[in-house]
């Protein structure tokens, strides 16, 4: 579930911070105001320069070098120039979109919503208000709530007909005591006569470098050109950095830095910094039907000793679905040593005695281990060989706040054990 | 150029006054390299199967592979093969790691890194050949054309790639700092060393 939300582009522009309201960015339609992106191919367009000579300002007839800007994609090589824009003499800020044609017409209906939506609210607000005092008079007729409204008594009378259709609401006249002015639309009209296509439309060759696709006519819902010739840039859409929160006990699990140049995390509470990990670390050629010994290594992520069971999975267990093969794990318990950031500074170190079984345990170095699985691959066609098993290990939830025991015991929280389902794919079949 | 005998006695490369090439090139058959032209070191022109013939203000850039090479099909040795001129217009560039093919390229051509482009295709002019774009077609590539992506799409451009005189110039100031270059041999054999 997204909290929050902070906004920034590839250039590092801008870095919003988005909760609910609107600001610069949503203004803007979340996009950049300095990049763009190529409406050919969608990568960011770069800023190229060329000497072009030009008359000085003061002689027309000396030519001087000057710099001429023009846009250009380093992917598909499409250029500013092949849609007919002029190259501009500043590096940035001097591109301009095309106007869309219906802007008029749209922000003039969003003005009209949104003062009907306002309009409504009101009505709510004071079909609430007036409910809760049962005392005042209620009009009935449209004219005493002209005279009140004029008077400037309005907000709190209400007007008994709470289905009241928009025309009654439009039909409103303008009122001094009202701050905004009314807005009237026209409707759309509906045209019968629809311009005809063109004769040759069905028999017409399609000079296909000239279409744009679907694609790319969609990116552009203002306009949609169907030529590509009439392919635009469009500024580049913002990226965003996301925070999480569980679902169920609303606790932060994961923020970012808000500087858009880091990318490390205020907050991080990951799986893989808590579960133990396993690698695979050698395979043996595998042959159809013959055991042959895996070598894997666990590593411990936290910094108590952790103690991890393997088992093989059941019959009928659910999420044993892709396994190939029959494995044998080790039975016995595996300790892993807790991992230590000084180890490696720490010559003094004493290794730590853990009577490691070596038919089992390969090695063992500081937080891991290696041991041996056996696996006997069952099928003999050619998708890789893959083996399930389960892990038992006991978790320790050191940020949670510790409850002081009555007894006045020691404050180490109580182990939980996890089990989990591991796959591994082991590779195929040796030839 | 067109000696019958050229499949027994390689010929040497003929290198115009003006064409920079480096000597850890490897140009081997009967090669003509235009003035203006760069060639860097480890680029590789091989003409095995027929001259190759390079205009001016091209620029081949390292590991990049031009070969004449026999079709596939074809065993070096069978009689009957006549040998064909590979012919490079002027101002194309050879970027890192490509390999061409093509017999025939005409001018202000770029064939990108990693780009392949067989034999039986003709660049005609302006045509850009996208990085790791593979053109194995059987085809004349229409003028102005830029060939990208995973999936070789294309589109036409509106004008020809700028021609690289700026990296030209500057390598042909440069490269001869760092370089032995080779010369064009007077008659003999082997090219003499700068």
């Amino acid at each position: 579930m997204h909290a929050e939300s902070f906004f920034f582009c590839c250039c590092l522009w801008k870095c919003v911070c988005v909760r609910r309201r609107s600001t610069v960015a949503s203004l803007l339609r979340r996009r950049c105001a300095n990049c763009f992106d190529c409406p050919c191919c969608m990568h960011t367009l770069s800023t190229r320069a060329t000497n072009i000579p030009a008359p000085l300002a003061d002689d027309p007839t000396k030519t001087t070098m000057k710099k001429a800007y023009y846009l250009a994609c380093g992917f598909c090589r499409w250029t500013s120039r092949d849609v007919g824009m002029a190259d501009k003499s500043v590096a940035s800020g001097g591109w301009q979109e095309p106007e869309n044609p219906h802007a008029q017409r749209i922000s003039k209906l969003i003005e009209y919503y949104q003062q009907l939506a306002h309009r409504e609210k009101q009505e709510r607000d004071r079909k609430k208000m007036a409910r809760r005092r049962q005392c005042m008079p209620l009009a009935f007729s449209q004219h005493t709530i002209h005279v009140v409204e004029k008077y400037g008594l309005g907000t709190r009378l209400q007007r008994q007909r709470p289905g009241a259709p928009i025309s009654a609401l439009a039909g409103l006249s303008l009122k001094e005591g009202e701050d905004q002015k009314e807005i009237t639309i026209e409707p759309a009209q509906a045209l019968d006569e629809v311009e005809p296509l063109p004769e040759d439309c069905y028999t017409r060759p399609i000079s296909l470098p000239e279409v744009t696709t679907l694609r790319q006519r969609l990116l552009q819902p203002d306009f949609q050109p169907a030529g590509a010739s009439q392919l635009h840039p469009r500024h580049k859409h913002l990226l965003m950095k996301r925070s999480l929160r569980c679902r169920k006990c609303e606790h932060n699990l994961s923020k970012p830095e808000f500087n858009p140049t880091s990318i490390k995390f205020k907050i991080q509470l990951v799986a893989v910094s808590y579960i133990p990990e396993v690698r695979i670390m050698s395979i043996p050629n595998l042959r159809h039907t013959k055991e042959s010994q895996v070598l894997l290594t666990l590593t411990n992520p936290v910094e108590n000793v952790t103690h991890v069971t393997l088992a093989a999975c059941e019959e009928e267990d659910p999420d044993d679905v892709n396994s190939t093969a029959k494995v044998l794990v080790p039975s016995k318990e595996l300790v892993l040593a807790g991992k230590d950031a000084a180890a490696e500074y720490d010559e003094l170190a004493e290794p730590q005695d853990f009577q490691d079984d070596p038919d089992i345990v390969a090695f063992r170095k500081s937080n891991k281990i290696g041991f041996f699985i056996k696996v006997i691959p069952q099928k003999e066609d050619d998708s890789d060989v893959t083996v399930t098993f389960r892990m038992r290990h006991d978790f320790r939830n050191l940020t949670a706040p510790v409850r002081p025991s009555e007894d006045g015991g020691d404050a180490a929280p109580e182990a939980i054990w996890l089990t989990h389902h591991v796959e591994l794919r082991l590779g195929p079949l040796a030839p | 150029m067109s000696d019958p005998k050229q499949m027994t006695a390689p010929k040497s490369a003929k290198i115009a006054a003006g064409a920079v090439v480096c000597v850890e090139s490897e140009i081997r058959g009967d090669v003509t390299i235009g003035a203006r032209t760069v060639v860097h070191p480890k680029a590789r022109i091989i003409a095995e199967a027929g001259p190759i013939i390079i205009g001016e203000g091209n620029l081949i850039e390292e590991q990049a592979l031009i070969i004449n090479s026999y079709p596939e099909n074809i065993m070096p040795d069978s009689e009957g093969v006549e040998p064909k001129t590979m012919t490079i217009g002027t101002n194309n560039v050879f970027e890192v790691g490509c390999i061409s093919q093509a017999l025939k390229i005409g001018d202000n051509n770029v064939i990108e890194s990693k780009a392949d482009v067989g034999r039986n295709v003709i660049l005609t002019g302006g045509c850009i050949i996208g990085a790791c774009c593979q053109v194995n077609t059987c085809e004349v590539v229409p003028e102005n054309t830029v060939v990208y992506g995973s999936g070789c799409i294309r589109r036409a451009q509106s004008e020809k790639p700028q021609p690289q005189t700026l990296q030209l110039d500057f390598l042909m100031k440069i490269l001869p700092n760092y370089h032995h270059l080779k010369k064009t041999a007077k008659g003999s054999g082997t090219p003499l060393r700068n």
